[in-house]
């Protein structure tokens, strides 16, 4: 068999990563360094860089309660999706009126992510438990869900992603200012600040931080649970 | 999450020597002590000197501390230098301030921006504040 240079691909694979952290570089360098985007000609390496406008954003809106709050909010969204994307992916390996509504409860994604996952695992296992007497409950926690821990970090990572970056619904539902999330004291903060650059670009940082920290604890799980099923003949 | 060969490790290692649970708490651990940090040094003490231009101490020269409000910065404390030349405000409340120094015959200083990483953090100004001279 013909064995090809595997530097073409490494090389356009690099090239794609560089292009696609360059916007996360420019975010941080101006968090530390304020330096307007429109700077003419603009700098590779930041100036004088600093962390005070992270100090600027953490005193300028109540950043630990809207942290608390997105936390809070964020672990809720995780436990409701990972009870509910099991039990509907689960559901949907058999043909059952509960495999067609519980869909809605959910993501629809996270269910596929659980139900390719799910399908992975031999029938004869479930078989046998069903045999030994265990309940439908009882197969998908005590046999299904520890054979299935990529689907849940999948599920996790996708679920804090989109509880974490909701506007719209917080916005709409929220009176309180002590009940905002940070989706909604990044808007808030705008408002507040005149000269805004370096602050909000630090802004950006602290949201997307424990998102990133947590994609980089679980990516393993990740991309296992995203491509489990996919190579099945 | 839990390898292949973790079933031969006892269940309190699985469970809390794993990186979903030392990471936050490595995080927890530099909060908290930055936190102990903050709260020692936290008396909003600025301390600096005031000098002519030639480098001589200048003594009861009025030294002003404006605070950051929103846009613009305001006139909060006034304090006077020593006989050394070194002055000391106390109760700084905020983390964006300017000082600034005057004497009648010795004119005014510049004002010196002091970014802290704290409310009310301690500070030794490195720079002394010039007056220019008459």
């Amino acid at each position: 068999m013909r064995r090809y240079p595997r530097w073409p691909i490494h090389l356009a694979l690099i090239l794609t990563s560089f292009v696609m952290l360059v916007p996360f570089y420019w975010v941080f360098k101006t968090s530390i360094s304020g330096e307007n985007i429109f700077n003419y000609p603009p700098s590779i390496i930041p100036r004088n860089p600093n962390l005070f406008y992270y100090v600027d954003v953490w005193y300028a809106i109540p950043f630990a309660r809207y942290f608390l709050n997105s936390v809070i909010v964020t672990v809720l969204t995780i436990a409701a999706n990972i009870v509910l994307n099991a039990m509907a992916g689960y559901a949907l390996t058999r043909d059952s009126y509960l495999g067609l509504a519980l869909p809605q409860f959910s993501t629809i994604i996270c269910i596929f992510v659980f139900k390719a996952s799910f399908d992975a695992i031999p029938a004869s296992l479930i078989d046998a438990a069903k045999v030994d007497g265990l309940s439908e409950w009882r197969i998908i926690w005590t046999i299904m869900m520890p054979l299935a821990k990529s689907a849940m970090a999948t599920n996790v990572i996708l679920s804090f992603i989109w509880s974490w970056n909701n506007f719209l619904w917080p916005l709409i539902m929220t009176r309180s200012p002590e009940m905002q999330t940070l989706p909604l004291g990044l808007s808030r903060f705008l408002s507040y600040q005149e000269d805004t650059t370096g602050a909000l670009y630090a802004f950006c940082i602290m949201v997307l931080a424990p998102g990133i920290l947590l994609f980089l604890l679980a990516q393993k799980e990740f991309i296992q649970g995203l491509t489990s099923g996919a190579t099945k003949g | 999450m839990a390898d292949e060969d973790d079933f031969e490790r006892p269940r309190w290692k699985v469970w809390l020597l794993n990186r979903f649970v030392l990471t936050p708490v490595i995080l927890l651990v530099i909060a908290l002590g930055w936190d102990l940090y903050a709260s020692m040094n936290n008396d909003g003490l600025i301390v600096g000197r005031v000098v002519d231009a030639q480098g001589n101490p200048v003594a009861d020269a009025d030294v002003s501390l404006w605070i950051f409000n929103f846009t613009t910065f305001n006139e909060n404390k006034h304090v006077t230098s020593g006989p050394d030349g070194v002055f000391t405000i106390t109760g700084n409340p905020s983390h964006n301030v300017q000082v600034t120094a005057q004497k009648p015959g010795l004119g005014a200083s510049p004002r010196v921006p002091i970014r802290l990483y704290f409310r009310s953090q301690n500070v030794t100004l490195k720079e002394p504040l010039v007056l220019p001279g008459a």
